[in-house]
């Protein structure tokens, strides 16, 4: 009993903290081994970095549009795929939807793909956009440079300045040429570039039915603003009952059906979480290695803990000890690297979308990493037979 | 009057079942007191070791009792027998076993933390205790930068740690010259002296043996002699050879 109670003393804070203490000397005593363990853990945590924040800003281009304009709902042509492959249908159930009970306005938005002539002589694919410049639903939300109000005006448009590059490095004022016909770039627009890699192209309803493929009288989306007090549920249900031959969505469900396309349809999301997966994989196996192979050189060192009186917790503290202290510096550094890499990428055009609680996650991933891989440890500790010790 | 502080009472230790079964202790009792140093000699493989780890509480007992002071060992559960040892018992290895990362001060300071005691007097404590096995200039060399002999003197630094009232030593010469493993020998004999410490130790080697107050003989998992250095003496002024 008395043991029992001497237990605890011996339990105190400054106790663990030299089990910590020891686990870092350990750790840092074989510089080699500590090196390839953190290379490993670098390399899982700059790889998921990278991949998770491409797959990221893919899913958020996938969806971009969507999310930033302040429809509840949207009207679709019946089976679409997603938001980039837009089918044409009539004008006719824009007033259909005007009338129906619920609806504060219901507006007209165009997507098209077309062709931009470049100043070489090539052509660049591009996707017109058109809204209604007097309600301005639909239009881009971030202006550089430019009246938005301009786009009422023959073939007056908006380009972003993420695309300047890819359409020639057009300036304000110029004269471009889109499908034949003559436009000029009214302003510059921030933040709305698209999934596919093809530039989008703002301008009125009414032109963008010029300078894209879609014939007059039909419209690709019809956007729909739920009235205060309806359930936008409720609005949606009655819209899809009573328009024939569309699709109505809620904004969250059009967004995500858009990102569920690009993400797990196509495989190219699936290509990107393979990667980040891959690099957990390979990042638990090396610092899985690292701390086992550790853990058997130390073996004897920690029998004779175990002799002269340390708890198989004990001991289970400075291996989880030297999991965390590896991922700590590991992430640290991996993070590190991860950003220069990512400048590297941001200036060959490739973006990546890192919002903080990712950060926290890919740390809680490292942690985990790190800590299961020293599980096989931890089993090798539990079953160590103290008299080990006793053997030359 | 010296205290008993270790009793095997019949103690067996079997290993394995049916026709594997190998009886490595056999119906050992023993009575060892405080103060004293005792010798446990015997051929490779008649159960020296096995026998220290019972008395470290390392292994249970397959049969039989052993008492550490008040408590009955065979009779403890697993949880409490590594409270023994940090109480009881300090142990010095054939092969040192120090943490290389740590250095002698940090070595000897770790087992004083596992003993409850940290911070500012563990350091002093365990720089006392190096100083007290002649190393009081060496406190923060590595492992790696210290002799064979130097490292036992931590190891035995490391054993004192928290004044256990036991040191049990296995084959703590065996990686040493001569002349070191005599001073390592001289300095437990001096220890279990000047300290009423009980000292036993395995060991091979027979010029210790003038050193101990008794030696005992193992063979086939039975102690089978049982000299006193007294008896030796007189044997010795009598001019009678072994």
């Amino acid at each position: 009993m008395i043991l029992r109670e001497e237990e605890s003393a011996w339990q105190a804070e400054e106790f663990k903290a030299t089990m910590v203490s020891l686990a870092k000397k350990n750790l840092f005593h074989d510089r080699v081994r500590f090196l390839v363990a953190l290379i490993g853990i670098q390399f899982a945590v700059v790889l998921m970095t990278l991949q998770i924040g491409f797959l990221l800003k893919f899913m958020t281009n996938a969806s971009v549009l969507i999310d930033h304009i302040e429809a509840d709902l949207w009207i679709t042509a019946k089976n679409l795929k997603n938001f980039d492959f837009g089918l044409p249908f009539s004008e006719q159930k824009l007033y259909e939807a005007r009338r129906a009970p619920g609806v504060l306005w219901a507006e007209r938005f165009l997507m098209g793909f077309s062709y931009w002539k470049m100043p070489d002589g090539g052509q660049e694919t591009i996707q017109v956009i058109g809204f209604n410049p007097e309600t301005r639903i639909g239009a881009p939300w971030d202006i550089v440079e430019g009246d938005l109000t301009d786009v009422k005006y023959f073939n007056q448009i908006f380009i972003d300045e993420a695309d300047r590059a890819r359409l020639g490095f057009p300036r304000v004022g110029d004269e471009v040429e889109i499908i034949g016909q003559r436009a000029r770039i009214a302003g510059i627009t921030r933040g709305a570039k698209s999934f596919t890699g093809s530039p989008f192209v703002f301008t009125s309803f009414k032109n963008a039915l010029k300078l894209s493929f879609i014939p007059p009288g039909q419209t690709v989306y019809i956007l729909v603003k739920v009235a205060p007090g309806y359930a936008v549920e409720e609005v949606k249900q009655y819209l899809a009952e009573t328009l024939t031959g569309v699709d109505v969505y809620t904004k969250r469900e059009f967004s995500w059906k858009s990102r569920r396309y690009w993400l797990l349809v196509t495989g190219a999301g699936i290509a990107l979480l393979s990667t980040a997966l891959l690099g957990l994989l390979i990042g638990t196996i090396i610092v899985g290695q690292t701390i086992y192979a550790s853990t058997i050189d130390h073996l004897r060192e920690f029998g004779t803990l175990k002799a002269i009186g340390a708890s198989n917790a004990d001991l289970y503290r400075i291996i989880i000890a030297q999991a965390l202290i590896v991922a700590l510096i590991g992430y640290a550094t991996g993070m590190l690297l991860s950003r220069i890499f990512l400048h590297v990428a941001r200036r060959a055009g490739l973006e990546a979308y890192l919002p903080p609680e990712v950060l926290l996650a890919i740390f809680g991933l490292t942690v985990l990493m790190c800590v299961s891989a020293s599980i096989i440890s931890i089993y090798k500790i539990t079953k160590l037979d103290p008299a080990l010790v006793f053997r030359s | 009057m010296s205290r008993t502080v270790l009793v095997l009472d019949r103690v067996s230790k079997v290993y394995g079942e049916g026709a594997s079964t190998v009886i490595a202790v056999r119906d050992v009792s023993l009575e060892l007191t405080e103060g004293r140093f005792v010798l446990l000699m015997g051929p490779s493989g008649s159960g020296k070791t096995t026998l220290l780890l019972l008395m470290g509480c390392l292994l249970k007992p397959t049969r039989g009792r052993l008492f550490l002071f008040e408590h009955e060992v065979s009779a403890l559960d697993e949880r409490t027998l590594p409270l023994l040892r940090r109480r009881y018992i300090g142990f010095v290895f054939q092969t040192f076993n120090l943490f290389p990362a740590l250095t002698a001060l940090e070595n000897v300071e770790l087992a004083l933390n596992l003993k409850g005691i940290t911070g500012r007097r563990a350091r002093q404590q365990a720089a006392e205790l190096l100083a007290r096995v002649g190393l009081g200039e060496r406190l923060h060399f590595l492992p790696r930068d210290l002799s064979g002999g130097e490292k036992q003197r931590v190891a035995l630094a490391r054993a004192l740690a928290g004044d256990p009232p036991i040191l049990l030593a296995d084959e703590p010469t065996g990686m040493l010259d001569s002349r070191t493993g005599r001073q390592i020998v001289e300095l437990l004999a001096e220890l279990s002296r000047t300290e009423n410490r009980l000292v036993f130790m395995v060991t091979h080697d027979p010029r210790v043996r003038d050193l101990a107050d008794e030696v005992l003989v193992m063979e086939d998992g039975s102690i089978v002699a049982r000299e006193r250095a007294e008896e030796e003496m007189a044997a010795a002024s009598r001019g009678e050879r072994r």
